[in-house]
């Protein structure tokens, strides 16, 4: 594993999230729960982009992939390292926003706090107006309403991930 | 081939490799601004000069370059109807490709990517006190820190035309846009202009002929779909193909050139070492290098910059640093002591021969460093990315690649075949040649040492004689 592959599997770790690659499910919840885990201030140094399905890495992919491939293989470079103590804190102050049995909810609930999170930090939005973010989402064809954007607003103040 | 005049040319800059490109007076304007100057002073192919004398082109001419192609791609489009790009858009377009590379730093990728380096004391032996330190923000990568030029300085942003399309435009090439992704991808999919120009340029400057395609074919065979998904007629596969391996080998041959890759490896390493104990007022993180990169002090973060920390660092650094420096300054190259190459499908990347000579080396060398009395940092172990075909087909099966939603799909070539009014990815053709290939990736393991002592030679046959055998070893 590369350093930064290292990097990113103490902090999958952390955040209690096994490297799951195989659906697209799967590679969903791992850019978003490395995007949410970045703006909560853990810096692995992945510089996400917008599409479809909100902010995106192919970095993070790739990288998925990777640890993914070695995991399957019985290789863990990771092992031995440790992530410092300050980032550890912050990673395992997001868990519960990345932790749920129901694999699409999970899925669908980490692409809206993502896409949220990213909107208001690159100033795609004036403000923080749940009705610009949700006509802005409508236009990607996602239904996600104004009273979803508070909650997601609420949820993300609530970790400390928006002011 | 020259870039289409599309109305408005004020300027004509004759280019080595496109001809006449025509310049609009913002384009113009851009060129005239300080930030963008200064790529006239980092160079495209980082020390690629080391190896290929002649290969000291620029970031500068490139950004043109990738203009030019950009005007080409553009005249694809119709003005009218559902797959139309309007005036305002492909003005931002074609700003947006002439200012994607200004964020790059000193000798481009090498300084930008010091954060993912691995110092050898770091993967060498006992590793459970090693610490990740997430706390501190790495280096951001150049698209972000183009983002910052372009949306704070005052003279880049008047030559664009005010802050809103200054950002409108850093939104593009950044594609931090939530509304036109389709736009931005003809920035970044894997047929990109910046890759059809860099791979000429760079093949023709370094005197190889690995990089040569058949960039009019490719061009003139490009489509646009209702959805405007951008992709090759079926007629073009040979030459996509074609375009595909060009990379391939150029990277090989060119950028993961042995010597090449070992002296860029040592200045990472210094770049890291000097960083990391806050020598020579080095940017800390990554915060203070986007408040260098606002402030005029931009105009000098250029190939020089570099050049100087490496003079400091060869009189003023720790024993290591000062031998690191002098390889680099001297242009003494690290030896390299092994290397193992290896040809693989993706999913078997986990053990192979490589990975074998790179465990046992973990385990070996700070004995082996120990015995000679060099200073383990003088070990230079590394491995490049693993190479692709296709950048993701490695991970890819063509059967997979239906299911692919649009962003995964961005790097993966594609074709319009029959009667399909939608293009399908390259590695879905049955009788591509990526349709075997690209799950395919090659890597290569090194181990170089720094070295200058009397007996240079005698040592570095004999280091080599005692890792002989490393890729072996169970």
């Amino acid at each position: 594993m590369e350093r930064r592959q290292i990097g990113l599997k103490l902090v999958l770790d952390q955040l209690d999230l096994p490297v799951r690659v195989k659906t697209f499910e799967d590679r969903l919840i791992l850019q978003k729960a490395v995007y949410l885990a970045q703006a909560a201030g853990v810096h692995l140094g992945y510089y996400f982009r917008w599409y479809l399905h909100g902010p995106y890495c192919p970095s993070v992919a790739e990288d998925g992939f990777c640890i993914a491939t070695e995991l399957a293989q019985e290789v863990d470079d990771s092992k031995g390292w440790s992530l410092d103590a300050a980032s550890a804190e912050k990673a395992k102050g997001i868990r519960g926003l990345v932790t749920c049995d129901d694999r699409a909810a999970l899925a669908k609930r980490l692409e809206l706090l993502a896409s949220v999170h990213f909107l208001i930090d690159r100033k795609q939005v004036p403000g923080q107006s749940p009705e610009k973010i949700a006509a802005v989402l409508q236009r990607f064809g996602k239904d996600f309403n104004a009273d979803d954007i508070r909650r997601a607003l609420g949820e993300l103040r609530n970790h400390g991930i928006l002011p | 081939m020259a870039s289409s005049p599309e109305g408005e040319a004020r300027k004509i800059i004759v280019d080595s490799l496109h001809g006449d490109i025509h310049l609009r007076e913002r384009e113009w304007r851009i060129l005239d601004t300080a930030a963008f100057q200064r790529l006239r002073r980092i160079k495209q192919l980082q020390m690629g000069q080391v190896t290929y004398p002649n290969a000291t082109h620029t970031r500068f001419a490139h950004s043109l370059g990738t203009l030019a192609i950009m005007a080409s791609i553009l005249e694809l489009f119709p003005t009218k109807g559902p797959r139309k790009i309007g005036k305002r858009q492909r003005e931002n377009l074609r700003m947006a490709a002439l200012l994607h590379d200004i964020g790059h730093y000193p000798y481009s990728h090498l300084m930008e990517g010091i954060d993912k380096v691995a110092l050898t004391e770091e993967i060498v032996g006992d590793v459970r006190t090693r610490s990740f330190d997430a706390a501190r923000s790495p280096y951001p990568d150049h698209v972000k820190v183009g983002q910052e030029i372009v949306t704070r300085h005052r003279d880049l942003i008047d030559a664009i035309g005010g802050r809103k399309r200054a950002k409108q435009v850093a939104d593009l090439f950044s594609r931090s846009r939530a509304a036109d992704p389709q736009l931005s991808k003809l920035l970044h999919s894997s047929f990109d202009m910046d890759r059809v120009d860099y791979l000429q340029r760079d093949s023709r400057a370094a005197g190889v002929p690995y990089g040569d395609i058949d960039v009019n074919y490719l061009l003139n065979s490009l489509r646009i779909s209702e959805k405007r998904m951008v992709g090759v007629a079926e007629k073009a596969l040979p030459a996509a193909e074609q375009y595909l391996f060009a990379r391939f080998f150029m990277y090989k041959a060119v950028y993961y050139h042995k010597t090449t890759f070992g002296i860029e490896e040592a200045c990472r390493q210094l770049l890291r070492r000097i960083r990391d104990v806050n020598l020579f007022k080095m940017p800390r993180d990554g915060e203070a290098v986007l408040g260098l990169v606002r402030s005029p002090d931009l105009a000098s973060f250029t190939d020089d910059y570099v050049d100087r920390l490496v003079q400091r660092a060869s009189k003023e650094g720790d024993e290591v640093m000062q031998a690191l420096a002098r390889c680099i300054e001297k242009r003494r190259p690290p030896k390299l002591l092994h290397e193992v190459q290896v040809l693989k499908k993706a999913e078997n990347q986990a053990f192979n021969r490589g990975t074998v000579f790179f465990s046992t080396a973990k385990r070996s060398l700070k004995a082996l460093a120990e015995k000679h009395g060099i200073p383990l940092g003088q070990f230079l172990l590394c491995y490049t990315k693993p190479l692709k075909l296709e950048p993701r087909g490695a991970f890819v099966r063509a059967e997979q690649a239906r299911g692919l939603e649009p962003e995964e799909e961005d790097e993966l070539i594609k074709v319009f075949t029959g009667d399909d009014p939608e293009p399908k990815s390259l590695v879905e053709i049955e009788h591509s040649l990526m349709y075997v290939c690209a799950s395919y990736q090659w890597q290569a393991f090194r181990l170089y040492v720094v070295y200058e002592g009397p007996d240079k030679k005698e040592v570095v046959d004999r280091l080599r004689s005692e890792v002989r055998n490393w890729a072996e070893c169970k």
